[in-house]
This record gives structure tokens, sequence and C-alpha cells, in this order.
């Protein structure tokens, strides 16, 4: 069990980060992209769907990946920094979520009207993907997945705020 | 003797302790746990040797058929066990009953029932040869599975936690369904020559054969009251791979997949030949652990782990 747990752990981490460059890779494309095409004022409009979205997500990883520096560096964190990690998510885990599902569901009546990124049959590879349902089941995975994260990160920040206490 | 039973946060788990004869076994020991706490009965149970706080070590997992002298160390009067509820269990003929019987239901229906109009497909269905054999060789593998989980295997631990019935009827179910789906849709592409459906459907039969033969030979390595235990394995394709029936499984699948040909498949191949590769792993490592050559124990010979020349 702990083996298939490590696996999906990397098979998660590595598509998290895969999206996560796509997600920045996206916001600079639009950026450079708008620049070129219309010059300044128009580049926030153009980002702004995307960038909302990886800003949350960056915001997280400043905190995450602070802590794992100095961890590995000094040995152990600030307990202000332990602090933030363990709290940051009360805020920014809602605010992640809603704006993605929001994203979905705002964009649900285009996807489905121009079947971007579908493939359909018949194929030489008996495959399709239909983008809607895709984006459906996305949308039915964060309903429970969200307030599931929410709740283990709850019992994790207890676990950790009262074990640093403890020290 | 005195044995006390703790959980893992330090929590004594049987009031008092527990007294046994100085030979008593753990299996006395789990019998006599599950008198004083009702829902643990022995296969549920955990026991460890305790390990130093701090300590990286992997803890010690008493063997139920072992005496408790066996784990006592120093003081043979006073032991100290830490106990870890396992959840409930099934026994691994009913895991595998279930996660194989899915596919073997699942398959069919896509095949025999008119199910693709509910996806907005109107209209007759025209059924390609391959599509036949593909619900043929598709279903004689759960049923050759599902009878050697009956009538072939024998098992290392006689139990599962009853949460992995719900992990791997996911895992066999979903991925039966998705197969299915593309195999039978009535926009489904035969590959272009006929040859190189019989050579998929062939090598695939060839490679269930040697899988059920090598099924057969790692039976014949433990003994059929179920003590389990460990061998090396030896002959036919173990002679040159730990783990010839999972690389013969890959292969027939590997097979099914080059007469069908659908990213499904393939997608269910690559998944199947990863997590087969993780418990060949493990196996491996565990064969060449237990047989290092030592106090008149063979060696572990060189081999291949799953999948020459690769790993």
């Amino acid at each position: 069990m702990e083996g298939s747990c490590s696996l999906i752990r990397r098979v998660y981490l590595t598509l998290y980060n895969w999206a996560a460059l796509v997600g920045w890779f996206q916001v600079l494309y639009l950026a450079v992209k708008t620049l070129k095409e219309s010059g300044h004022e128009g580049v926030y409009d153009a980002v702004e769907r995307p960038l909302l979205l990886a800003q949350s997500a960056a915001v997280l990883e400043i905190i995450r990946y602070s802590f794992f520096g100095m961890k590995e560096a000094l040995g152990s964190a600030p307990s202000w920094l332990m602090w933030l990690r363990y709290s940051t998510f009360l805020v920014l885990y809602p605010t992640g979520i809603a704006s993605e599902v929001g994203l979905i569901y705002v964009a649900l009546p285009y996807i489905q009207k121009s079947e971007k990124y579908c493939i359909r049959m018949p194929n030489k590879w008996n495959f399709s993907f239909d983008y809607f349902y895709a984006a459906l089941l996305v949308f039915g995975i964060y309903v429970p997945g969200g307030p599931h994260m929410y709740s283990y990160m709850l019992k994790q920040r207890k676990r950790a705020l009262s074990k640093s206490k403890r020290e | 003797m005195k044995v006390n039973v703790v959980s893992r946060s330090g929590k004594e788990i049987v009031k008092g302790g527990i007294h046994l004869s100085d030979s008593a076994t753990v299996a006395d020991l789990q019998e006599a746990i599950n008198q004083r706490t009702k829902n643990f009965y022995p296969e549920r149970q955990r026991l460890t040797l305790p390990v130093q706080p701090g300590s990286k070590e992997r803890p010690v997992v008493l063997s139920s058929k072992k005496s408790l002298k066996d784990y006592c160390g120093g003081s043979s009067d006073n032991l100290t066990l830490v106990f870890k509820d396992l959840g409930p269990q099934v026994s691994y003929r009913t895991l595998f009953f279930w996660e194989y019987l899915g596919p073997l239901i699942i398959y069919p229906l896509f095949y025999y029932l008119p199910v693709y109009k509910y996806f907005g497909y109107k209209g007759d269905r025209v059924i390609h040869p391959v599509q036949t054999y593909a619900m043929y060789y598709w279903c004689f593998h759960y049923f050759k599975r599902i009878m050697e989980t009956f009538f072939v295997h024998r098992f290392s631990h006689a139990t599962s936690p009853l949460s992995n019935v719900f992990r791997n009827c996911a895992y066999y179910w979903t991925f039966g369904a998705f197969i299915a789906y593309y195999v039978n849709h009535p926009l489904y592409t035969p590959v272009s020559s006929d040859l190189q459906m019989k050579i998929g459907f062939g090598f695939g039969i060839i490679c269930q054969s040697a899988n059920f033969y090598c099924h057969i030979l790692l039976s014949n390595l433990r003994s059929p009251g179920g003590s389990g235990g460990y061998q090396i394995p030896r002959g036919f394709l173990f002679n040159i791979v730990t783990c010839a029936n999972y690389t013969t499984e890959i292969y027939q699948w590997l097979g099914f997949n080059i007469a069908t040909q659908t990213v499904a498949g393939y997608v269910f191949l690559v998944v199947a030949a990863l997590i087969m590769s993780n418990w060949a792993l493990a196996k491996h490592r565990r064969l060449r652990k237990l047989f290092d050559g030592k106090d008149g124990r063979p060696k572990y010979p060189r081999r291949w782990v799953i999948l020459p020349p690769f790993l």
C-alpha cells in the first residue's frame, strides 16, 4: 500500500508541476502576444483569468518552498514560517478552488459549442476525447475533492502546530 | 510470561496485559487478544517489536507461526508489543473474485447490448470479426484468472484489507469499461492487416499459456496448508527473470493491444506494467535479502527483475 501511495504521489506531483508550468507559460504567452498585437493596455485583460489561477497556486508555493528551503539549510524552520505554511491554506485553498471551479463553469458553454481539443471517432487509434465531458468530470472531482483536501489540511495543521508547540 | 500490548501512541490496548505460558506461539497471543478486544480477530492484528524513538528502521513484524520467546531477546517473562489494527479484512480469494468478475461481465455488456445508443449513436452497428475474437479473448482471460484464484494460487497472506476491495474493483472495473467501450464501439476501426490481428491474438494466447504454467510453478513452491513462505522460483522462464508471471502477463496484454489497437488498451497496458514492476521490484529485493548465501541459505541467483533488458 505504501508503494502504491508513493507512486500516486509521484504521478500527482508530476502532473501538478507540469500543469503549473503550462499555466504560467500560458500567462507569459498571452502577455507577450497581446503586447505585440495591441500594446500594454490590453495585456491584463488577456491574462487575467489564467493569471489569477496561477497566482493563487504561486503564493502557496512560495510559502511551501521557503519552508522546505529553511528546513534543508538550517535543519529546522522558524515557527512563524511553520505557522504560515499551515495557515495560509485556510484562505488560499477556498479562493484557489473557487476560482478554478468558477473558471470551468464559466467556460463550459464555450467548450461545448467550440468542440475545441476534441478528438472524434473513427480514427486509426480508436480513441476519442470530449473536452466538455472531461471538464464536467474535473468538476465532479473538485466538488467532493475540495472539502476533503481542506479537512485533510486542517488535520495536518493540528498535528504539525501542536507538535511544534510541544518541542 | 506477561505480554503488554500497546498502541503505536503508547496507549495500553489490553488492560493489565496478557498472561501466557512460556511456550506460547504468536498465534496463541493473537487468539488471546481477540478474546479480550472482541472486534480484533487475528487477521486484523499487526504486532511489532517496539523500535527506539527516532530510529529509521522498519519495525519487526511478528509471524504468527513462531513462538513468543523467539522475540523475547533478554528478559523472557515480560514482553511489550506494539499493536496496529489493519482494519476489516477479506480473504484474498474474495478480493480477487470481485475484482475479476467486473471485467468478465462488463465487457460483454458493451458487446451484446445496444449501449451505444445511450451515447448518441443511433442505428445498427456492424461487428467486425476482430471485435468478436477480442471479446472471447478478454473473457477467457478473466475467467482464467478467477479459476486460478480458486484452484492454483497459494497466497503468502490469508487476507487483505477490505478497503482494497473498493480500490481494486474501481481499477479493474473502470479500465474494463474504458477498453470495452472503445473496442466494441460502432465506429471502431480494425487494424489494417488481418495478419496483425492474428499475430496479436496468437502471441497473446501463447503468453497466457506461459503465464498459466508460471502460476503452476509458483504454487508448487508452497505447501497446500497455506503456510506461505518464500522460495527461490526455478524452471522455465524463472531461470531468467524473477517475476516471469508478471512478464508473461504484460506481454499477453501487448498481444491483445496489437490485435485491437486502441489507446485505452495501451494505457491499461502501461499502467498495469508499472504496477506489476513495483511489485516485482519488491519481490526481487525480498528474495535477494532472504537468500543471501549465509548460514547455509542458498544465494539468490542473478536474474532480471521483470522486463529484460530494461529491468
